[in-house]
């Protein structure tokens, strides 16, 4: 999985890409870590390239969500696909991970 | 039967990529399975692969053979595996704090399929897991 991440004030878009899976997932975290770490508290991730999504992947949005909290932001995700939306909905998390259709919206008021 | 498949290998990270080029495959060559069902049994199946990733013992040394089925009426994978035996609770709920970050895996693999069985057969494990094919698309 390759991570671009792109800092925007307070705000930083990290840009997935590939399968965010158990070998991905702490990768990902990492990242949310960093921005946070470097004042980019609000974060989008952007999934309109990741084309699978396991528990991990999803564990490491939750971890990211909370990371983001702590620091008075907050962890929103963009773009994602069929999979990634059936998952979410099947965990109910869409409701804590609402999909926003992409960077625009989910920044929307940021 | 109408197609058989089958991977080989040792149950680490690296081995998953193998396990979804396996499945795509199957897809590819059997278009009348339905993205649908192919998506959510790709799904079930990483979540029990990751399921002995994790908590295999020997780590990294558990050795794992995958075999997937695909028949008119359902989509069939056995993944044996010589890991200490399973004690979880294989078809356990969500867990309760939406926050929590692990503890889904099983629980969505349970959700998507429709057979979900595991017994201990000598020194292997043995994970079935069966969705019927929907039809859609």
């Amino acid at each position: 999985m390759d991570i671009v991440s792109t800092g925007r004030g307070r705000m930083a878009v990290l840009s997935a890409s590939g399968r965010l899976n158990m070998v991905a997932a702490p990768q990902l975290k990492k990242a949310v870590d960093e921005a946070v770490a470097g004042g980019h508290p609000r974060i989008v991730v952007d999934l309109s390239a990741v084309d699978f999504i396991d528990s991990s992947g999803l564990g490491a949005l939750i971890g990211g969500l909370k990371s983001a909290r702590q620091a008075s932001g907050d962890l929103r995700i963009s773009g994602a696909g069929e999979q990634v939306r059936t998952v979410l909905g099947l965990t109910n998390l869409d409701r804590i991970l609402k999909p926003y259709a992409d960077i625009e919206e989910a920044s929307h008021g940021w | 039967m109408a197609g058989d498949y089958v991977l080989d290998g040792f149950a680490v990270p690296d081995e998953l990529d193998k396990l979804h080029a396996l499945l795509t495959r199957a897809g590819e060559e059997h278009p009348d399975v339905s993205a649908s069902d192919l998506m959510l049994f790709e799904t079930a199946v990483t979540e029990v692969a990751n399921n002995v990733i994790e908590h295999g013992v020997p780590t990294g040394g558990v050795h794992w053979t995958f075999t997937l089925d695909v028949d008119p009426g359902e989509l069939q994978a056995v993944l044996r595996e010589n890991g200490q035996a399973f004690t979880g609770d294989l078809h356990g709920a969500m867990p309760d704090d939406p926050l929590s970050e692990s503890g889904r895996g099983l629980p969505l693999a349970d959700t998507v399929l429709d057979e979900l069985e595991y017994v201990r057969d000598g020194s292997d494990n043995v994970w079935r897991m069966v969705r019927r094919r929907t039809g859609g698309e």
